[in-house]
């Protein structure tokens, strides 16, 4: 697995660094911490807020694992050429995670077409940013970065509004078909905070389209079969927007998004956000 | 040189059939296993090159299988995938002596590059 964290200097970040810290922990994913800051010229990048912040990411990254514990830990390196600047290559040791990769990115320009950029040539099967918590789906200094990330991103995203503990996984099935990938992605929720899952198979006006239900028994049996707790329901989608507000406490929301999600027709673009503000925790949105 | 045999265990169909194609198309010769109590008849019967296997599977887990098959045949590589990943099957993977662990969702690229560098260690390059 590979997990692209994107932050600014702003608290939240830090929130959702714990949780790629977290998921690390688990997974042993290869991770690239990214900040994405103005184009200045290179001095007056390295003081920029971004590249204190990720300064300060990559040591209390690091810093959370015993040496002997740690993936990351850097082996011996090894000798690479490395632009400097335009035509001119330099020869520099580069260190390397002894077990995986670990890397640490400032990009300059656009925030999110930065980490879009960043997670396609990455390769990223998850893309973890902070989200400012009341009643918002936004960046301190970039109002629209985690909504455009979440619109754009070819892989998940989950977005991280505080620290808290997650009990359950509220996942809302509202169509036929989703990805192998997804299912692997909530598997491993699952684990690291030790949840239960809550699968709300989503309807509208009373019908429910037969491949979501067959879908919906199909993904209760999957988990039955490996001993994780699942709980089944069904909920009209006109009552959904109130069921995040109102219920979902200690729990994280997990949305499948999709060309023929239900959500996508009945709702107008932008429903994401609308939804992550409305939630008071953490969302992941799936692909 | 011949070709490299590699076994794939995994519980989910799905996970074997998009493996075996991409590793064939790699160079290498590939056997797939959704059962974990055939795959443990097989090693006793074939020595792998390298075996993929998950962990979390009815009957014999992929961390019995990682046992008996580096018990059989300590040449023999193993790359673990999981979908249900912890620190602590991470560490007992490594310290049982794997190759690679990887947690899923991965890309077939990731597989592809991990699989080519066991390659390597096992060509001695």
């Amino acid at each position: 697995m590979r997990i692209l964290f994107a932050g600014d200097e702003h608290p939240y970040s830090e929130y959702a660094l714990k949780e790629t810290i977290k998921l690390a922990m688990n997974t042993w994913a290869d991770v690239t911490l990214l900040g994405v800051s103005q184009a200045l010229p290179g001095s007056a990048l390295v003081n920029m807020p971004a590249s204190k912040a990720l300064r300060h990411y990559r040591e209390t990254f690091l810093n959370s694992w015993s040496y002997e514990d740690s993936p990351y830990e850097m082996g011996g390196g090894k000798y690479e050429w490395i632009p400097v600047k335009n035509g001119v290559l330099e020869e520099m040791k580069i260190l390397t995670g002894r077990k995986k990769d670990f890397k640490v990115r400032l990009r300059t320009g656009n925030p999110s077409r930065e980490i879009l950029t960043e997670s396609q040539d990455d390769g990223s099967d998850l893309i973890v940013i902070g989200s400012a918590k009341e009643g918002k789906c936004e960046w301190v200094n970039a109002l629209l970065v985690p909504q455009q990330v979440v619109d754009d991103a070819d892989c998940s995203v989950l977005i991280v509004k505080e620290q808290q503990p997650v009990t359950k996984i509220v996942a809302c099935l509202d169509q036929g078909y989703i990805s192998q990938e997804s299912l692997e992605m909530i598997n491993q929720m699952i684990t690291i905070h030790g949840a239960c899952l809550d699968l709300i198979g989503l309807s509208q006006d009373g019908d429910m389209e037969k491949s979501v239900y067959t879908r919906l028994i199909e993904i209760g049996d999957y988990y039955s079969d490996r001993q994780i707790e699942i709980n089944t329901r069904l909920m009209d989608i006109s009552d959904f927007e109130q069921v995040i507000a109102q219920e979902i406490k200690q729990d994280l929301l997990a949305l499948w998004l999709g060309k023929k999600s239900l959500l996508n027709r009945f709702f107008s673009r932008g429903w994401v956000g609308r939804f992550v503000s409305k939630c008071p925790t953490s969302v992941l949105v799936m692909r | 040189m011949s070709k490299l045999r590699i076994m794939v265990l995994d519980d989910e169909p799905i996970v074997c059939k998009r493996l075996k194609p991409a590793l064939e198309k790699q160079g290498y010769e590939v056997d797939t296993f959704t059962q974990s109590s055939d795959a443990m008849k097989q090693i006793e019967q074939v020595d792998y090159d390298l075996i993929i296997t998950d962990l979390k599977m009815k009957g014999v887990d992929g961390m019995q299988l990682l046992t008996a098959a580096k018990q059989r045949s300590p040449k023999t590589e193993v790359i673990v995938i999981t979908g249900f990943a912890t620190m602590e099957t991470a560490k007992e993977s490594f310290h049982k002596g794997v190759f690679d662990f990887i947690a899923k969702p991965f890309k077939l690229s990731e597989i592809q590059e991990v699989v080519t560098r066991a390659e390597a260690k096992i060509r001695g390059e």
